[in-house]
């Protein structure tokens, strides 16, 4: 019997959570729907039944938090699949104020609700005008945006377009995996929403291979067009005392930010860095990155050298903006010719970020389950979600997996046949060590 | 399917139906009536069905509940009997299915319990948080003050002095006899079935984390008995008060109170059903069990005597309801794609 799939919907007041819903039920999609909603919202719509719950947080006496569980959820889906006339789709909407781990986790501990639904995926609407005051007091508002499958960016007509692109990237730092989708008045494509498959292994892996692609370490690629000589970059203080770089020439036709010049890029920077004071020399496709001390005198002016002419990527760990960086060619600013903002894998002023591991090679099985299972247990609390695909030595398929909480799900999945055998991991959590996963998940390695 | 194989049954016989009928869609209540006359059974349509015990031949079919029947509960008279489900108002009816008069469960929730005193006098509906105790004439009796959370159960004590009612984060008793307080029964954690002792001694729950949580009210102890590998939401209680019989696996486990038990002793577990355990009942002849099971299986059980089943049946689908005749003439069986059999007694 197919399962049925349930949508969540999640979203500070406001953010348009109860206009989607209404969309969704309105727009001729054919479907019997069922909506459980949480906050109490004005809906009538004939061919949905709508039914209003008190948010009910079930903790189990083990105190385990994995087993926290919605009780409303629970009852009501139970009560509904007392009818042969089963409904095609369930919408739940969840308070404002909703953590969305005990509603994930609902659908993989209750034993009647694992088989006869499947959770779809969690849709978190983001009140683009007001979010960013939320995200600094509110826990709720970060689980909600780490949580979700697809991120909708509302009410994007009041905001600019440079403060959108810099939600995209704070919020993307926050939850990597997740597709980001921008309305207006929440008017985003119904098919981006249901049926999305987002604890689906097989259709998130198939739909979205992206979802693993690797973060690279800076958050800004320039491309220029340099002579031979030396140059200025001039740089103020930030929010940090030093800041990584890397310096490289480029193919004539390539840019800094196309995935050939990145990736060479990140190797460079996994190279020990040289430290360069204010006046020192960052020679343009140096083996090693510079590290750019900022101390001294207001403007720190570092020398560029170009030993040769050429087309020239500069990879910064932070946006110039926060450094007020500058290229200065005899005192005239020097533009790049293209320019692109990455989301950057770190992140200093989020307490939750993601972390995709990328790692060649085969896996040990009970190495990995060992870890993995160390992990949840001690971190499972701070992990909320994760996915990933992996390479186990010896088997000829493909090992997905993913875990929401303690609560992990994995199987073996197509083989792998002509692709290339790596492992991808990908981590969405809360104070999350970034450098201890990598080292955990190294030590799999066969 | 998973079917129950020809060697689990070796020495069990054949249950002898003795009529069948088509409720249309999930069988979600049935229920005999104490006089051993009416069969009364719900649907997830919302349809409500009386039938003669006897030969199955329908005496009413009336649209109760848009959207479905969620349970129903039989006066000790057989006059009357009072049903709820997907609405805001639990229903009394005739029994030959005439509309008496409506109780609003208190707020925009379902009623989705309800239950008869076996005294007759009075009627518990719960629907939400709210528990309200009526007349049998319909008057509002007494509104305690809301639970902790959703009514998950709702249990008459047998003498019909006090009202057991099961929530997350325990049970409250509540009397229905002047200068009686109410009593908590408190237990952190969500709780989803609710059966009390006849001897009124013993109120057992099954717990949503897979456990059965017990107290005895004498002395007010409890225990609590884990390991069940799902959730155990059948509970029945011999007609003695000595044996409890608990779903939570493929396999029935029954815990024996006699002596110092069921602390510290061996349940007896009744293996044949191939897949989850649904429905319990205990025959009012003295130590004969029926349980149905998800893979559509029916089994007649003598604990004590044995872990063997002595008889079997099938139904189509899920079992989802099974009740014994007052007197173990019959077995009435229900399932999710709403098949009502009547089995002959042994």
């Amino acid at each position: 019997m197919k399962k049925i799939p349930v949508t969540v919907l999640t979203g500070f007041l406001g953010s348009g959570k109860t206009t989607l819903l209404n969309r969704i039920l309105t727009e001729n999609h054919g479907k019997r729907i069922a909506v459980i909603e949480n906050e109490f919202g004005e809906i009538g719509i004939d061919q949905a039944l709508v039914i209003n719950a008190d948010e009910e947080i079930f903790e189990m006496n083990n105190g385990c938090i994995c087993c926290t569980v919605r009780g409303d959820l629970i009852r009501i889906l139970g009560n509904l699949m007392k009818r042969r006339d089963k409904f095609d789709h369930i919408l739940v909407e969840t308070t404002g104020m909703a953590d969305p781990g005990p509603v994930a986790q609902t659908f993989f501990v209750d034993d009647d609700l694992r088989e006869l639904f499947s959770l779809d995926g969690i849709v978190t609407l983001v009140d683009a005008k007001h979010v960013s005051l939320h995200l600094e007091d509110s826990n709720e508002c970060k689980e909600q945006i780490a949580f979700a499958d697809v991120l909708v960016l509302n009410k994007t007509d009041l905001v600019s377009e440079a403060e959108l692109d810099a939600l995209e990237r704070r919020v993307s730092a926050m939850n990597s995996m997740a597709k980001v989708l921008r309305s207006q008045n929440a008017d985003v494509p119904i098919a981006q929403v249901l049926d999305i498959g987002g604890f689906d292994l097989e259709r998130a892996v198939a739909a979205k291979p992206s979802f693993l692609t690797p973060e690279y370490p800076f958050e800004w690629a320039g491309t220029f067009n340099l002579g031979e000589g030396i140059y200025e970059l001039a740089l103020e203080e930030g929010p940090d005392p030093a800041m990584t770089l890397v310096a490289s020439y480029l193919e004539p036709d390539e840019r800094a930010s196309s995935k050939s010049a990145a990736d060479r890029a990140l190797h460079t920077w996994s190279e020990s860095p040289l430290e360069v004071l204010p006046s020192g020399i960052v020679e343009i496709g140096s083996k090693q990155p510079a590290l750019l001390l900022i101390e001294g005198r207001p403007i720190k002016r570092y020398q560029l050298r170009a030993p040769r002419p050429g087309r020239v990527g500069l990879y910064a760990q932070h946006l110039p903006a926060e450094f007020q960086m500058r290229l200065l060619d005899r005192g005239a600013r020097v533009l790049p010719v293209a320019e692109q903002e990455f989301a950057a894998a770190h992140s200093h002023d989020e307490s939750v970020t993601s972390v995709g591991i990328h790692l060649e090679g085969a896996i040990d099985g009970a190495r990995l389950d060992k870890w993995v299972s160390a992990l949840l247990r001690d971190k499972g609390a701070d992990i909320f979600r994760m996915k990933g695909i992996l390479n186990i030595a010896g088997a000829e398929n493909r090992f997905v997996f993913q875990g929401v909480h303690m609560l992990f799900d994995g199987r073996e999945d197509r083989p792998w046949g002509d692709t290339h055998r790596a492992n991808d991991l990908v981590f969405i959590g809360r104070k999350l060590d970034r450098e201890a996963l990598t080292r955990g998940f190294e030590r799999c390695l066969v | 399917m998973p079917r129950v194989e020809p060697e689990s049954t070796r020495g069990t016989t054949e249950l002898v139906p003795l009529w069948r009928h088509d409720v249309g869609d999930y069988l979600s209540a049935a229920e005999i009536s104490p006089d051993g006359r009416l069969c009364i059974a719900g649907a997830g349509t919302g349809v409500l069905v009386g039938l003669d015990l006897e030969t199955g031949e329908q005496r009413f079919r009336v649209h109760a509940h848009d959207d479905g029947v969620l349970a129903l509960s039989i006066a000790p008279d057989s006059t009357r009997f009072v049903t709820c489900g997907h609405t805001q108002t639990a229903k009394v009816w005739s029994a030959s299915g005439e509309l008496l008069f409506e109780l609003p469960g208190g707020g925009p929730a379902w009623v989705e319990r309800v239950a008869w005193a076996p005294s007759g006098a009075r009627i518990a509906t719960g629907a939400g948080r709210i528990v309200r105790i009526w007349s049998a004439g319909g008057a509002l009796l007494a509104e305690p003050e809301p639970l902790a959370s959703t009514v998950s159960g709702l249990v008459w004590r047998a003498d019909g002095t006090a009202l057991a009612a099961s929530a997350y984060g325990g049970v409250t008793v509540i009397p229905v006899v002047d200068n009686a307080k109410v009593r908590r029964l408190e237990w952190k954690g969500s709780l989803i079935s609710l059966a009390w002792s006849p001897d009124a001694k013993v109120i057992a729950c099954g717990s949503q984390d897979s456990s059965v949580h017990f107290w005895r009210l004498g002395n007010g102890k409890d225990s609590e008995m884990s390991g069940y590998p799902f959730k155990p939401k059948a509970l029945a209680w011999d007609g003695e008060s000595k044996l409890l019989a608990t779903s939570g696996d493929a396999a029935v486990t029954v815990w024996d109170f006699r002596g110092n038990g069921p602390e510290g002793t061996k349940p007896i577990q009744l293996a044949g059903h191939k897949s989850v355990c649904t429905r319990l009942a205990f025959s009012p002849r003295k130590g004969v069990l029926a349980s149905g099971a998800q893979d559509m299986s029916v089994l007649i059980w003598e604990p004590r005597r044995s872990v063997e089943p002595i008889g079997f049946a099938f139904l189509e689908d899920e079992v989802t309801a099974l009740v014994w005749h007052p007197e173990h003439r019959g077995l009435l069986g229900g399932d999710a794609s709403g098949n009502l059999v009547y089995w002959k007694g042994n």
